[in-house]
């Protein structure tokens, strides 16, 4: 059964069973090397090809270096940098849902988790707030339009009275906003359960200790639980990251693929997207923006784990 | 509405097996049928239009079936018949009139037919298709695409490619039957023809009786032309209506196809984009109707709820554009039992004739079925029992000149839909005026992504340009060997 | 004089314990308040499915309502006879599977792994940790390109191979059970296991395994409901439409609205008729969630 032969003497073990760990994660390296660093090794290299398809002529795959690279890069007529653009609507849909995501997670983690509030019916609560994320995306995305489209129940509200019909979907602001909103919706609970989970595992007599030197909640909750909290708060904040740069279904269906109003809900993976589906198959212009997706989601990650700097990784087995 | 279709169509397939196999079978249809009709209207309706389509399907079928159920299934033949569409509509037809086909076993002269269907949103259906026939040549007898169908706006695509099979290969010719536009639009570059198409497709002004009773004092259709038949006059009548609170039309994109398929020069020639004077036209025409409030402000796309519900009866718009199809596949609400208001319509030709869509049959290159390909084509096109029933029993307008004209000169033939008016004939006098010219292979992107794009320009939202550099990134993306301005 | 001062410290005594008690009961309104609207917020939407899915297509059209009308079983049976996405509880099926086997293998092969960093002080432990971390923020869709072109060399498409085999290297759900494991699982019990000659594998799968129920429990459900509505993915391998998962044929179904064939009661329909297996499958594992997951830097 020992897939891996590895006669690496155990250092400063009292049993020698080191050779048990590369067993144990062989199955998972195995796998992510075929299914993902493979695929994304050629996906890097399929960048530097020119290689899409024109009706139903293949055209390429013929080397051009960088240049899928500099097209992506350079503005078009009227000075637009779209990659800019589509990052931007990237982040800054993900920034909307996600603040009111981590604020309303962790309000209701206290609450849940709070011995002094012993709330009742937590049971019901709890199995109910992440709910939301059983409906897929795209139902999501479906159900708001709906409710805000031009003849939805908002409009016949703001038409009864005699009123224009806001467009929320031809409104910059209010089409991201909507957007946030179901992104927010649908992970809150998600978000709430890890929460809980991180603030049970803060020591108990930690609280006790706070209540006896007199402090109060809102103390308790900065100087202790927020603190203790950070580790499992930057694997949050990162999982959040990594799900919104991939930001897709919802825009992708509120808008129904066009990105409006004036592209300002188009997302990288949409762009993406307009590359990889359809009738283009621009693999190298796909590859390129790949890349790009890949530094961009490094860099955040960076920023994040710098910003917030775990505490030491514990004392490791 | 979609299940009135669905019921009659069940109904009339049933009684065709019945009458074509003996009844044989007859039972297991029945049940397919049954829980589709399972709403009281629905179940009336039926049985009204039911007896109309058997009644002709009994008599005239034996004088088509027999011989072919005389030809023995050609030897060669593969044993599967695949045919790739994008809606079920062709299905439905094909099931019922074509000619040989049995519906019990599913099987055309005793071969399967097998039906992928995938939807044209997001070019799904393209791209399924052209992966499969791009692959057709090694792919496994019962797998390789032997009929498939394609849209005006990017036909093109297909038959100027080696992908599809010249029709005289199948022993087919153009019959003078057909209309020259649609034989146009199967032709490749070197005027081979490709393919041919079930409909002819000229669109017309359909509006509602009751505006324009209200608006130009009268609903019958001569005269309603004679106030609409320039776009000075109908820019007059908009005018007009809106003083009576009344919409001209409800999509900002209404009147697109009327410009874009009259282009006097190509979207895109030799490698570079520039936009048609023709949509220039149109698009100032939107910004002053918007400007005006003459259409919705709420700028609804042409396939979008908030202009499908202006055809409900509560409605307040007047005209919308579109062939023979549009009244099935598209006025589902004023359709509606309850909400519609059906038999308040009427079709004329409006400003300026256009055709809009049109199915056509193309052969794949490596169809083990070439037999079977051409039969379909011709029973759709020159069997004329065939085509007079897609007029009777599915409101078409078909591509056969003769059984068109005979029907525009029926005087007891009416569609009770549009008030009894005779559209066949409506849409037989504007074919003359139909033009194919200047396809390109970018047709279909370029149309949609113009009227996306642009639309932030007709709200006021965005400028002009601004809009136009949106579609040209749009084109970019899709076709990145097009230069763009 | 004496008894005054006693007096005056008692009436300060109860004071304070009146503050507290206000304030406590305040915060429980206000707590309460907060969850119910929370309630409300996370319903509202599973409320406006049952409602779309029992009006016909022209109702919807027509305009929204908060009231149920009475086309919920033909909108089922529309759906239930829908050909054009082969057979709709085939499709149920296949989503059960696929998401099924992914989240087992999710959950397994996440919690092997992370128990091999763990517990064996290897050459290359810390380095292959910090590898997957590194790993967890790659987005599916940028390898997703490779990743097809792959499966089309092994000729992979219009199988679930492609779909379940990439959820045994899941990197976030590795890294939440390490944190788990760290926090939860005292070595002492592997070493005693080994001191009583169990192997290491059974040690894993028959002493450690059930410690870990709770984050494991948490994590297939995150998994299931993953690869329940992933629609990516699927969408670029199946093609068959009697492999279709349910986000596909909710897509097939979807692109026809617009059309005469399209009808928005159907989809309703479908969307609910996929989120009941799911909803079960949740309720079933939720009491581990309810039962909450202790997870930190506390040490056992």
């Amino acid at each position: 059964m020992s897939s891996t032969t590895n006669s690496a003497p155990a250092k400063r073990r009292s049993i020698s069973y080191a050779k048990w760990g590369y067993f144990f994660i062989a199955p998972f390296v195995l796998v992510f090397i075929v299914c993902t660093f493979i695929p994304l090794v050629s996906t890097f290299y399929n960048s530097l090809f020119e290689n899409y398809k024109e009706g139903l002529t293949v055209v390429g795959p013929n080397f051009v270096g960088f240049d899928n690279f500099v097209k992506l890069f350079t503005p078009r007529a009227d000075g637009r940098l779209e990659i800019l653009n589509y990052t931007v609507n990237t982040m800054t849909m993900w920034i909307m849902g996600a603040i009111p995501q981590i604020v309303f997670a962790l309000l209701l983690a206290v609450i849940f988790t709070s011995e002094r509030l012993k709330i009742k019916g937590q049971g019901f609560f709890k199995t109910v707030i992440y709910m939301p994320n059983l409906i897929m995306a795209s139902a999501f995305a479906m159900l708001f339009f709906q409710i805000f489209s031009d003849v939805g129940p908002i409009n016949q509200i703001i038409t009864a009275n005699g009123d224009k019909a806001f467009l929320f979907f031809n409104n910059e602001w209010s089409a991201k906003s909507i957007i946030a909103f179901i992104n927010f919706l649908m992970w809150f609970g998600n978000t709430t359960i890890l929460l809980m989970a991180g603030i049970m595992g803060i020591d108990q007599s930690l609280f006790e200790a706070a209540s006896i030197d007199g402090a109060n909640s809102s103390q308790v909750f900065f100087k202790i639980t927020l603190p203790l909290l950070m580790p499992i708060l930057i694997y949050v904040v990162i999982t959040a990251l990594i799900g919104g740069l991939q930001m897709f279904d919802v825009p992708q269906i509120i808008t129904n693929g066009t990105g409006n109003p004036d592209q300002t809900t188009k997302t990288l993976v949409m762009a993406l997207n307009g590359q990889i589906n359809g009738n283009t198959r621009n693999f190298g212009m796909a590859g390129a923006l790949s890349v790009i997706l890949f530094i961009i989601t490094g860099i955040l990650s960076f920023i994040v784990f710098r910003s917030t700097e775990p505490k030491k990784e514990g004392k490791k087995k | 509405m979609k299940k009135r279709i669905m019921a009659s169509l069940l109904a009339a397939a049933c009684v065709l097996s019945v009458a074509s196999c003996g009844g044989n079978n007859a039972a297991t249809t029945t049940t397919t049928a049954a829980p589709a009709a399972n709403n009281d209207t629905a179940a009336a309706t039926t049985t009204e239009a039911a007896p109309a389509a058997n009644n002709d399907a009994t008599t005239e079928a034996p004088a088509t079936e027999a011989p072919a159920t005389d030809a023995a299934p050609a030897a060669d033949e593969g044993d599967t018949f695949n045919i790739y569409a994008w809606n079920e509509e062709f299905k439905g037809f094909f099931e019922k009139y074509q000619p040989g086909y049995d519906a019990a076993t599913q099987t055309l002269d005793g071969v399967k037919v097998v039906w992928t269907i995938n939807p044209s949103a997001d070019l799904v259906y393209q791209t399924k298709l052209d992966e499969a026939l791009m692959a057709n040549a090694d792919a496994a007898p019962a797998d390789k695409v032997d009929l498939f169908l394609a849209e005006a706006d990017y036909i093109l695509k297909y038959t100027d490619s080696d992908f599809t099979m010249d029709i005289s290969q199948l022993g087919l010719s153009q019959v003078d039957t057909e209309y020259q536009y649609t034989v146009d639009a199967a032709s490749d570059s070197n005027g081979k023809i490709k393919g041919v198409s079930f409909q002819c497709c000229p669109s017309g002004l359909i509006y509602r009786r009751s505006i324009a009773k209200a608006v130009l004092g009268t609903d019958d259709p001569d005269e309603v032309q004679a106030q609409l038949d320039s776009w000075e006059k109908y820019d007059a009548v908009a005018a007009k209506a809106k003083e009576q609170g009344y919409y001209m039309h409800a999509a900002y994109a209404e009147t697109y196809r009327v410009f874009s398929n009259n282009a006097t020069g190509p979207w895109v020639s030799g490698g570079t984009l520039s936009i048609p004077s023709v949509v220039e036209d149109w698009t100032n025409q939107a910004k002053t109707y918007y400007d005006n409030g003459y259409i919705l402000d709420t700028l609804p796309g042409i396939w979008d709820d908030g202009k499908n519900a202006e055809m409900f009866n509560t409605g307040k718009t007047m005209c919308f554009f579109g062939p023979a199809w549009y009244f099935n596949f598209c006025m589902g609400n004023a359709q509606d039992p309850d909400n519609g208001c059906y038999g308040d319509w009427a079709v004329i030709k409006g400003p300026q004739a256009h055709f809009w869509g049109g199915t056509w049959m193309l052969a794949a290159t490596g169809t083990d079925n070439p037999t079977l390909v051409a039969k379909v084509m011709k029973a759709f096109t020159e069997d004329e029992s065939v085509c007079e029933q897609l007029i009777k029993n599915e409101g078409q307008f078909t591509n056969n000149k003769n059984v068109n004209q005979k029907f525009a000169e029926d005087p007891n033939y009416g569609n009770a839909f549009l008030g009894g008016q005779n559209d066949v004939a409506v849409f037989a006098g504007m074919t003359d005026s139909i033009v194919w010219q200047n396809a390109t292979i970018y047709d279909q992107a370029c149309n949609e992504g113009y009227q996306d794009c642009i639309k932030g320009y007709i709200d006021g939202s965005i400028d002009k340009d601004t809009a136009l550099q949106n579609f040209y990134s749009k084109i970019r993306e899709q076709y990145p060997s097009v230069t763009t301005p | 004089m004496a008894n005054a001062s006693v007096n005056k410290r008692n009436g300060q005594m109860e004071y304070f314990d009146k503050t507290k008690t206000t304030s406590l009961l305040v915060s429980r309104i206000v707590s309460y308040i907060f969850l119910v609207f929370v309630t409300v917020l996370s319903l509202f939407s599973f409320y406006l499915l049952i409602i779309n899915a029992s009006r016909s297509n022209a109702q919807l059209q027509a305009g929204f309502s908060l009231l149920p009308r009475e086309h919920f079983i033909d909108n089922l049976v529309t759906a239930w006879n829908d050909t054009s996405i082969f057979f709709l509880p085939q499709g149920i099926l296949n989503s059960f599977i696929v998401s099924a086997i992914t989240c087992i293998l999710t959950a397994y092969f996440s919690a092997m792994t992370a128990y091999g960093i763990c517990v064996y002080d290897f050459k290359g432990n810390k380095a292959i940790h910090k590898f997957i971390i590194l790993v967890m923020m790659i987005p599916t869709q940028v390898s997703a390109l490779g990743f097809i072109q792959l499966v089309n060399q092994f000729n992979l498409t219009n199988t679930y191979w492609p779909l379940v085999i990439p959820a045994i290297a899941a990197p976030a759900t590795y890294f939440y059970m390490k944190q788990y494991i760290d926090s939860t699982l005292p070595l002492e019990i592997v070493e005693a296991a080994r001191v009583d000659g169990s192997n290491e594998f059974r040690t894993f799968n028959f002493i450690c395994l059930p410690i870990l129920k709770p984050a494991l429990a948490v994590q297939m459900i995150f998994a299931f409901v993953g690869s329940w509505n992933n629609f990516f993915t699927p969408a670029l391998i199946i093609s068959k439409k009697e492999l279709m998962t349910l986000p596909i044929m909710l897509s097939i179904v979807r692109s026809r609205i617009g059309s005469q064939a399209g009808d928005m009661g159907e989809v309703y329909m479908i969307i609910l008729l996929a989120i009941v297996p799911v909803v079960i499958v949740y309720l079933f594992l939720s009491k581990f969630i309810i039962g909450g997951v202790t997870l930190g830097s506390v040490k056992g």
